[in-house]
């Protein structure tokens, strides 16, 4: 870019000039985001070194690392991190296959056949989380919801699954919401990306002799993969923020198996009082969350 | 193959199908929600579902209409309680007294209106700024924004609570404003399109004289007016659903938001089903009618976003 | 430049400051300007304080009535109607007719969140003023973390030396002071649904007239019931805490075991007598363990029909008419009360207190408004029976007869004076580490309803909460 050369060239009054017009053009973000979050995340980590608790009279004791020491052994804090991170890896790639694949079965249909669909799809994600969940809850109750009514009518099932009440099954049921509630914005964006597709680059391909795999591998793979970053970057902070499902459906149970960090540290800072705690954990989450991102941004710009 | 001469093959069908089913259970909660606002006790409460309801009638409704109320609005003057003399807010102007629902969903699409205008402005200045400055800083801003950008919110719960607090901003709306505002995924976003203004525009504008203002009003803003869009809509939904700041941080029934007031309403009476979907339904249906009437903004404006994105 | 510059940020600066909506403002307490004459940063408890707030609020409350000014929130958990707006509003009116300067805010929880809700507002420095619930919450939790104001000076009145012994040694902290004012009680107790037990002969295993069965007995009915078609006889419900004072009573009545020891000291779940119930109703057939609902969602099931027996009954639930006639199923069928089953004949129900707390906001005036709401609800003798009736529970003093008089219910509740309240059991809530205890207590059900073994897992339970109780 000529930009790196002219900055040499530039007296220093210039470049004084520009830091400075570049932190008035910062100065309204940089105050809520070091504000509403570098701050507190700081104190995150300075009350995560101490045993804090709720009270009046509740002193801070430092106790040094000893809450990360017990975090290592602490079973359910390892379960739920295990859960949460299953959600993601589940839930990332599937809303991804699943909104790509619908896209493309929908986006040469007629306009209103089309705009039926997506909107269609969409409409999980404006309904609300807490409202769709309401539905859903009644949709797996183990004595009289609708998923036991179907399995049992058409002989799928000979007893009542009892489906949030179930270790085996009930994380899955709460991926499966999540699905629901996650894939609207993809599919709207990938049809519009496919949509947007050359079509004179898809023709020159098929007069080659490009079979369907390879056009679509060859040709429109590249040309949509920016979309395709952009909606892992968005599931990927969705998956990471599912907290109303598990709150509202499961409290975390049964027996943990639908705990996440971020449900485990609501229920260890509320339920349980240790502050301390809790934020020690969200530290250990936060790490984990920041090498995730680097990376994938890292890979992003790799492509 | 020829665009022309379409076969339809067994394949399409199939997937054709698959697709309709796929529909019918992604529309089913909505289905059931509105539906069942308008069914009878008894019918809502029936073990064997009844598809469609037999009997239309607006008891739920009614019910969820006369419970609590609170005035359709309240303005206050900013930090109002530090000076009045019993410590409560000095209220200025409040709005006619209305079931407390209807100010729920005041207060939520004043919440969420506020995130996107506020996320919006501050995220396109300082993407822009990411983007073509070259400053002091720059790296470690930008390499802290993309870690910070998937964080939840729960990670930071109880220092932001404490902070909150000492602002005398728990169980204000801005409490739950302002973290959604710092959220940094809109910088990101807006830097990434700040990326796509040409240098040179931005140069000839400063040699034409115009000021570092008027080039981010009139050159950078049209430029990056797509991506705007994509996170207006993406802000906009994401704190319409944010159920947990609002879970912490609000506690007066006059105070809190529609999602909050349903799960609250699910707590409290998980035996009346037909309250909870007429309050459902009521939290649901503005919004759908707002995506229906500008689907096509709506899905224009996120899909131009994703395509630099 | 930098004009327009500074125009952009004012305006992004002034839509968040000037468009304050209502939102905006909270009650800090302690900036608030105090009449000088007024005791100066009276934050302790000190002894001298509660014997003159006795004679203020207390007894000279109608001559100083028309001074007191204050604004003060109440925050109800859904005790009978107290979780009612209509109700309460109409409570708080009559308050207000004696005493027109203090404005009462009333809040309303629910079992599910209010605790969490409790909890943020108390880290968000916005802690009610008054509080309405049992001494679990109010003087195991809250009380002893030094949150709530001492209320020893409502007991000195007359009123309050009329109250039961029992209840008064629950609202009593381990430091010796009160920080729960009682208003109401009720022993809860189970429930059956009468037409199931009858087409499956199953009656014969109970004593309807005194609402009584054996441990033995309640087996043979829960195996006819179940024999009989009807596969869900009753849930063992245990997704959270809502309700969970019917799993325990269940459990500790079976075979004659204690939850805690006598001195509310720790935790004695893991008593032989406590597997072994355990493990009875782990192998019983047609006893779920259900991790996907509470206590609320039980009664729904029941209500409907889906179960033909919940262990999360009282005499609210038997007079609650929302649904149907007062004491029948959504389809009608009739629902029997009954005491939970036990080997020795003698059951002890698991009582729930429910009454007042202040929490202390380092304000005076506020607490001395909050005391005299308690004091006008609880002890005015006009009120009094108005404020129990909406709790639909009974008094906690003796000399409050016939509340229910010339009501629908009236016959239902002294079937339940009768039967039921004599039955009232220990009230064990006040041990140390009730919050994380009852929290490990349902965790516990889970583990063993997917097939824990249950020795190991009542041994966890007893662990966690006796550490809970150790480190408060």
């Amino acid at each position: 870019m000529a930009k790196s050369s002219n900055m040499t060239s530039r007296s220093k009054a210039l470049v004084r000039r520009e830091t400075c017009s570049a932190y008035l053009f910062l100065l309204p973000n940089l105050i809520f985001f070091v504000g509403f979050v570098i701050i507190p995340m700081i104190l995150c980590v300075y009350t995560s070194f101490f045993d804090s608790t709720m009270g009046k009279d509740a002193k801070d004791i430092f106790i040094g690392f000893e809450n990360y020491v017990s975090l290592w052994k602490d079973e359910i804090f390892l379960r739920s991190l295990k859960n949460t991170f299953v959600i993601v890896i589940v839930s990332v790639p599937v809303v991804c296959i699943f909104s790509l694949w619908v896209s493309a079965v929908i986006y040469k249909l007629k306009g209103p056949a089309l705009s039926t669909f997506r909107c269609v799809f969409y409409l999980p994600v404006v309904t609300g989380s807490v409202a769709v969940t309401v539905v859903w809850k009644w949709m797996f109750n183990n004595y009289y919801g609708i998923f036991n009514y179907i399995g049992q009518a058409f002989g799928l099932i000979d007893k009542n699954i009892n489906w949030l009440g179930d270790e085996r099954y009930a994380l899955w049921c709460i991926i499966l919401i999540l699905l629901t509630t996650s894939v609207g914005q993809p599919i709207v964006l990938y049809v519009s990306a496919l949509g947007n597709v050359d079509t004179s680059l898809v023709e020159a391909s098929q007069v080659d002799g490009a079979n369907h795999f390879q056009l679509f591998w060859k040709i429109k793979w590249p040309l949509i993969m920016p979309t395709t970053l952009y909606i892992l970057v968005i599931t990927t902070i969705n998956s990471f923020q599912c907290f109303a499902l598990i709150q509202l459906l499961t409290s975390g149970g049964p027996n943990h198996s639908t705990d996440t960090v971020m449900y485990y540290i609501y229920y260890t800072a509320f339920k349980l009082y240790r502050y301390g705690y809790a934020n020690a954990m969200g530290v250990v989450l936060a790490i984990f969350i920041a090498i995730l991102s680097a990376v994938q941004f890292k890979l992003a710009k790799e492509k | 193959m020829n665009s022309g001469v379409k076969r339809t093959s067994p394949y399409k069908v199939i997937t054709l199908i698959i697709l309709v089913i796929l529909a019918i259970l992604f529309a089913f909660p909505l289905y059931w929600i509105v539906t069942g606002a308008f069914k009878t006790a008894a019918s809502i409460n029936a073990t064997t579902p009844d598809w469609f309801p037999k009997e239309w009638v607006m008891d739920n409704f009614n019910k969820l209409f006369s419970r609590q109320t609170a005035p359709l609005w309240e303005l206050a003057v900013p930090f109002g309680s530090k000076f009045s003399a019993d410590g409560n807010p000095i209220i200025f102007s409040a709005g006619p007294v209305v079931p407390a629902s209807i100010r729920w969903l005041v207060n939520t699409v004043f919440m969420a209106v506020m995130a996107m205008v506020l996320t919006c402005i501050t995220s396109a200045m300082a993407g822009y700024a990411l983007a073509k400055k070259r400053f002091r800083g720059r790296t470690v801003l930008f390499t802290l924004i993309v870690c910070a950008m998937a964080l939840p919110k729960q990670v930071i719960l109880i220092p932001l609570l404490r902070e909150m607090s000492s602002l005398s901003l728990y169980n204000t709306i801005w409490a739950v404003i302002f973290p959604t505002v710092g959220w940094p995924f809109g910088v990101f976003l807006m830097k990434q399109f700040s990326e796509g203004v040409p240098g040179e525009m931005l140069e000839a504008a400063r040699i034409d004289g115009a000021g570092e203002a008027k080039t981010f009003v009139e050159i950078v803003v049209p430029m990056i007016k797509p991506g705007i869009g994509a996170l207006a809509i993406f802000t906009f939904i994401n704190s319409w659903n944010d159920y947990f700041m609002q879970l912490i941080m609000l506690s007066s029934t006059s105070k809190l938001t529609i999602s909050l007031g349903i799960a609250k309403l699910q707590a409290e009476n998980s035996t009346d089903f037909g309250l909870i979907m007429a309050g459902a339904t009521l939290a649901a249906v503005p919004i759908i009618v707002v995506f229906i009437a500008f689907q096509k903004y709506f899905t224009q404006g996120i899909a131009m976003g994703a395509v630099k994105g | 430049m930098k004009k327009t510059m500074k125009k952009l940020l004012a305006m992004g600066l002034s839509l968040t400051m000037v468009l304050s909506l209502a939102a905006c403002g909270s009650k800090e307490e302690p900036k608030q300007e105090q009449p000088a004459a007024e005791e100066p940063a009276q934050k302790e408890e000190a002894p001298a304080e509660s014997e003159a707030e006795a004679e203020a609020p207390a007894e000279e409350a109608d001559s100083a009535a028309s001074d007191l000014s204050a604004s003060i929130t109440l925050w109800t958990y859904p005790i009978g109607n107290w979780g009612n707006s209509e109700t309460v509003d109409s409570l708080v009116a009559s308050f207000n007719q004696k005493y027109p300067g203090i404005t009462v805010t009333v809040e309303y929880l629910d079992y599910t969140n209010g605790d969490d809700q409790v909890n943020t507002a108390i880290e968000g420095g916005q802690a009610p003023d008054i509080v309405m619930e049992g001494p679990e919450r109010l003087v195991a939790n809250w009380g002893a973390r030094g949150l709530m104001v001492d209320l020893s000076d409502l007991f000195a009145t007359e009123a309050g030396g009329e109250i039961y012994e029992s209840v008064e040694s629950a609202c009593k902290a381990a430091d010796g002071a009160y920080y729960e004012y009682p208003l109401c009680m009720v022993a809860h107790c189970m429930a059956i649904n009468q037409n199931m037990f009858e087409a499956a002969d199953a009656m014969q295993y109970l004593d309807a007239e005194t609402h009584t069965w054996t441990t033995e007995n309640f087996l043979k009915a829960v195996q006819a019931v179940y024999d009989s078609g009807q596969q869900n006889v009753g849930a063992i419900y245990c997704s959270g805490q809502g309700g969970d004072q019917g799993t325990r009573a269940l459990i500790n009545n079976l075979y004659s075991g204690t939850f805690t020891d006598a001195e509310h000291t720790k935790y004695t779940a893991d008593s032989d007598v406590n597997i072994k119930a355990l493990e009875t109703l782990y192998a019983q057939d047609g006893i779920n363990f259900d991790a996907s609902i509470n206590g609320g969602e039980e009664i729904t099931l029941f209500r409907n029909g889906t179960l033909a027996m919940s262990f999360c009954w009282n005499a609210a639930q038997q007079t609650n008419s929302d649904n149907a006639a007062a004491g029948t199923t959504n389809n009608g069928d009739t629902i029997l009360p009954m005491l939970f089953p036990s080997d020795d004949g003698k059951t002890e129900l698991c009582g729930g207190i429910w009454g007042f707390g202040v929490f202390d906001n380092g304000d005076q005036a506020k607490i001395d408004a909050a005391k005299t709401f308690i004091d006008f609800i609880c002890n005015d003798p006009d009120q009094v029976n108005e404020s129990v009736k909406a709790s639909t529970y009974f008094p906690v003093r003796p000399t409050l007869t016939g509340i229910y008089d010339g009501m629908e219910t009236a016959d239902t509740m002294n079937t339940f004076s009768e039967y039921f309240m004599p039955s009232m059991g220990d009230y064990y809530q006040v041990v140390p580490g009730w919050a994380e205890a009852r929290t490990a207590w349902w965790n516990m059900l889970q583990r063993i309803g997917t097939g824990g073994d249950v020795a190991t897992e009542v041994g966890t339970f007893v662990t966690e909460a006796n550490t809970a109780a150790g480190s408060n």
